[in-house]
């Protein structure tokens, strides 16, 4: 990288974050001043006022502008969301890890406008008031998690629309659909109009905050003394003048046309996962051969740009959470994707010289945001794939590594059109969807071991001694294995529908209080609808619930088969008092358990066979349900870091696990069962019928030394290449030896920079909690393929 | 051969396939012809690595069956072999001499132990021995390594290679030289 970019990327790592009143405070002012208006009216309002008030921000030597907060760093809150309370800010700003410095000014702030407003009208608190009792135990007890209790729905990814349009396009679409409305025969054209009045509002507000830039950057250049920095500053001006109003013309355009929308998309609601540029190679290669071809712009200069970019994602931390939840340090990263390579709608190879270009990017700009991913096809080139396999092995987790023909498959069985399916991908850790098209919302993970221990204590959670689930039998009656499992599926149905009754309660909570007419432009086919993002105004609309532990399961379930009822080693009492004393002086039984056991992980089809039964109790219990917005209920496999506070709420299971250890992680072999090697993981994960899913995890951690040479990056490819033979969705790998992790913990100071895979995402090792560092470390390590 | 057909997978998109190793294998003859005739039922690749002190009549047994051996060669001077082996090295050259006239894919392994096998002489000697045979054109050089003295640690046994340092880079790259110059294919490691 370049002076310049050297600079600006140890500014943007030397920044501390910090919790910014801004956004809280005209947002507060904006709702006492505000008379009635339809709801999508109002928030398109209140989006027009943070987008016309907010500081402008151009920092010294940037050539892509735009903050979110009033300066890099600087993290807005949410209160219409969910209100942070002086105590959350305490533990926010004094946190070990992950944390948020508060000023006193803030504190004041919230204390004295912020919560008296928003204590009992934020969508937290409309939800917590509107979901059942049953919902809330199981809640509480820790079975399932809820996304949108802190965060909007969001969770998606754009396309290539406003590389060809600009927004006063959109807005003549916009214009073009409110005409033709038909206010005699569709009784919801009122709805529409507001909606699509909103739109409009919104189209007009991102492009006064662009100007508001340019306006910003001539006045800087007319102060500048630097010859040189003058003419950025007044080229600057020149491009916001022109995007996102219009449609980019050329690269740099094209950039900065992004990251406004980018910002408009996180500042008009704290989105999950952000917002995610999807396939920035393709949408930019057309922009950079033309500037190639007319002399307009090098190679250099859109590296130079394409890591100005890297530096504003950077620049934003992801909103921090509320409650029980800001105890735990989570992360800052907040999973923006960019998905490199994959095919075009038309099927071909979708590899192109800004995809390399952005590989160069990525390795040498090693932030842990924006996520990088590679969408590997059997069309794609060996040399697209090696070139990544350079950059993984170096150890930091980044790009990982996607089954784009399994991902078009899943779309399309789904029942999306092919061009979409291939135009979509991944986003979040591992979550497929039709790219600009689809409202693919995450709602909350689901604890699969907890629900085993609540079948086998017939109801209730022996964590709390309360009564959450059903009767299904006292376990030690049990005559068959095929009984227990009977038993889990029931209690597993149970929860599900919980779950789903919870979420169809929020979906149209969001619906109807919280609409998001910005996020509605930049989907297809919210303006032609006329329907909100979160109204079932996407062409597509999935509602995903994540298994997670299904290894741990796998394992609990087959040394119960195993022990209790095919060899009989031990009964069924024994074994529930055992898990009951969390092993306590029975450590012999603990052993065998965990080493006399067949465990998923090792191509054993007795512990995989239970694998493949568990996937389908969960993908019955789950896929095909209806959700409110007129799309469908999927399941997808994914902890990001939920296995461990799934695990500090499940007592000892039947695999040897200890009391609140860690579940397995996404749909890896439990930490240390996998003993067989990679290829044999590889043969167990991908028995899990994959295809129906909506993306499945798998982490798998090498010694630096197997993949040494030539050799090692070929071994890595091939089994790469084999496990999408098999049908895998994504695979990702940890470069780094149990040796240098433990050396991290011992003296943090002198790791600061180790970067390590978690689940879906890249995090400095330093600033994951003990128990997360814990679990990295345990699990297995490949010395050999 | 259950287990070598799980990973069939792995073997077509890497093109590899199943080495025989050991040990010796062909210690276990019947065995060994055994899973090789299967391996190539199924069309698997298959790879035996031998130290050659075995019966030629075997070795001539599970030749159809081999794509690849892999042939070991320590050092060419007998009674320098039956010190530092234990045995003569009579065997050992014959059979590969043999080999060398009907089979077309042979590696040779040489271990290179610092002190023991990698001076001039000896690695001369084996490059000789190679272009004097029909069809053997690669080698691997296996330089020493430390990694079995905690194994003998753990098992008990005494190791008598005390204080051997693995090779130099530089002298690994010296030796690679040498065989090079005949035009022989040379990897280090294996």
């Amino acid at each position: 990288m370049n002076e310049r970019v050297a600079r600006l990327r140890q500014k943007s790592m030397d920044t501390d974050a910090t919790i910014s009143t801004e956004r809280a405070v005209l947002i507060t002012e904006f709702h006492k001043q505000t008379r009635e208006f339809s709801a999508p009216v109002r928030r398109a309002l209140a989006f027009k006022y943070l987008m016309e008030n907010k500081t402008i921000c151009i920092s010294d030597e940037e050539l892509i502008v735009g903050e979110r907060g009033q300066a890099p760093k600087a993290t807005p809150t949410y209160p219409e969301l969910c209100c942070h309370s002086l105590q959350d800010l305490d533990i926010l700003d004094s946190r070990e890890k992950v944390s948020f410095r508060v000023s006193n000014n803030v504190r004041k702030v919230y204390r004295e406008d912020i919560i008296s407003f928003w204590q009992g009208r934020s969508m937290r608190d409309i939800i917590f008031q509107n979901v059942e009792k049953e919902w809330r135990a199981a809640y509480d007890a820790g079975i399932y998690t809820e996304f949108m209790e802190q965060r909007a729905p969001g969770h998606t990814v754009l396309d290539d629309k406003i590389y060809h349009k600009g927004f006063l396009d959109f807005k003549a679409e916009i214009e073009k659909n409110l005409q033709s409305l038909d206010f005699l025969n569709d009784h919801e054209a009122y709805q529409k109009k507001e909606e699509l009045k909103a739109m409009s509002i919104c189209a007009d507000a991102i492009i006064r905050f662009a100007e508001r830039h340019a306006e910003k950057a001539q006045e800087m250049a007319q102060r500048e003394s630097d010859v040189k920095r003058k003419k950025e500053l007044e080229k600057i001006a020149g491009v916001c003048r022109h995007v996102p109003r219009h449609a980019p013309r050329d690269f740099w355009e094209a950039l900065q046309a992004y990251w406004f929308v980018h910002l408009g998309v996180i500042t008009e609601l704290n989105t999950w996962d952000s917002f995610s540029p999807g396939h920035l190679d393709r949408h930019l290669y057309p922009f950079y051969k033309k500037g190639l071809e007319d002399g307009t712009l090098t190679r250099e200069q859109a590296k130079e740009l394409l890591q100005c970019l890297w530096v504003k994602f950077n620049n934003h931390p992801a909103p921090p959470k509320v409650g029980v939840t800001a105890a735990e340090s989570g992360t800052y990263a907040d999973f923006a994707a960019i998905d490199l390579g994959g095919v075009k709608p038309d099927g071909s190879d979708g590899v192109n010289e800004v995809t390399y270009l952005i590989l160069d990017v990525i390795e040498e700009m090693k932030l842990i945001q924006p996520s990088s991913n590679i969408q590997l096809s059997k069309k794609s080139p060996d040399r697209f794939l090696k070139r990544a396999c350079e950059i993984i092995r170096q150890g930091w987790g980044q790009p990982s590594i996607f089954n784009v023909d399994l991902i078009v498959d899943e779309l399309i069985r789904q029942g999306k059109s092919v061009e979409d399916a291939r135009s979509g991908g991944t986003s979040g850790c591992v979550e497929t969807g039709c790219f600009g098209k689809e409202a693919y919302i995450l709602t909350g993970y689901f604890n699969l071991p907890k629900v085993l221990e609540i079948a086998l204590n017939n109801g209730v959670d022996p964590h709390t001694g309360l009564k959450i689930g059903l009767e299904t039998g006292d376990a030690t009656q049990f005559e068959s294995y095929e009984e227990l499992f009977d038993a889990f599926m029931r209690q597993l149905n149970h929860f599900v529908d919980l779950k789903a009754k919870g979420n169809n309660i929020i979906e149209r909570l969001y619906a109807i209080y919280m609409p998001t007419p910005f996020l509605s432009i930049l989907t297809d086919d919210c303006i032609r609808r006329g329907k909100d993002y979160h109204d079932g105004g996407a062409r597509y609309n999935s509602t995903y619930i994540m298994g997670v532990g299904i290894g741990t399961l796998t394992d609990s379930l087959a040394a119960i088969k195993y022990h209790v009822f095919d060899e009989k080693t031990m009964n069924m009492k024994d074994l529930l008092q055992a898990l009951k004393d969390n092993f306590a002086a029975q450590e012999k039984t603990r052993l065998m358990l965990w080493n006399n056991t067949p465990k998923y992980g090792n191509d054993d089809d007795y512990a995989d066979n239970l694998l493949k039964a568990s996937f389908d109790a969960f993908y019955d219990a789950i896929n095909g349900r209806r959700n409110t917005r007129g799309g469908f209920y999927r399941v997808n496999y994914l902890s990001t870091t939920c296995h461990v506070y799934f695990g500090s709420v499940t007592g000892a299971t039947a695999d040897g696990r200890r009391a609140s250890e860690p579940l397995s992680e996404g749909v890896s072999p439990v930490q240390g069962a996998d003993r067989q090697g990679p290829t044999s993981v590889i043969k167990s994960v991908a028995k899990m019928d994959q295809v129906r899913t909506g993306g499945a995890l798998l982490n798998q951690k090498f010694t630096p030394m197997l993949l040494e040479g030539d050799d090692g990056l070929q071994d890595l490819a091939h089994l790469v290449r084999s496990y999408f033979k098999l049908d895998g969705h994504h695979i990702q790998f940890n470069v780094v030896s149990a040796e240098t992790l433990r050396a991290a913990q011992a003296s943090p100071e002198k790791y600061r920079d180790l970067i390590v895979r978690v689940a879906g995402y890249s995090d400095y090792f330093c600033d994951l909690t003990k128990s997360l560092q814990d679990e990295i470390i345990a699990r297995t390590e490949h010395k050999s393929f | 051969m259950e287990e070598i057909e799980k990973d069939i997978i792995f073997y077509d998109e890497s093109k590899g396939g199943v080495t025989f190793s050991g040990g010796e294998p062909l210690m276990q003859p019947d065995f060994l012809t055994e899973m090789l005739q299967s391996c190539k039922e199924k069309d698997i690749h298959t790879a035996v690595e031998t130290c050659g002190l075995v019966k030629s009549e075997d070795l001539a047994r599970i030749e159809p069956y081999v794509d690849l051996f892999l042939y070991d060669l320590k050092i060419i001077d007998g009674a320098k072999h039956r010190q530092l082996a234990g045995a003569s090295n009579r065997t050992i050259l014959m059979n590969l001499r043999e080999l060398s006239q009907s089979h077309d894919e042979i590696i040779i392994r040489f271990p290179l132990i610092p002190g023991i096998n990698d001076e001039g002489e000896d690695v001369l000697q084996i490059r000789t021995f190679i272009s004097s045979l029909r069809n053997v054109q690669e080698i691997h050089i296996l330089p020493y390594h430390k990694g079995g003295i905690e194994k003998y640690r753990r098992l008990g046994k005494e190791y008598r290679l005390p204080g051997i340092q693995p090779p130099s880079d530089q002298k690994l790259s010296q030796i690679e030289d040498i065989f090079r110059r005949v035009g022989l294919r040379v990897k280090i490691g294996g």
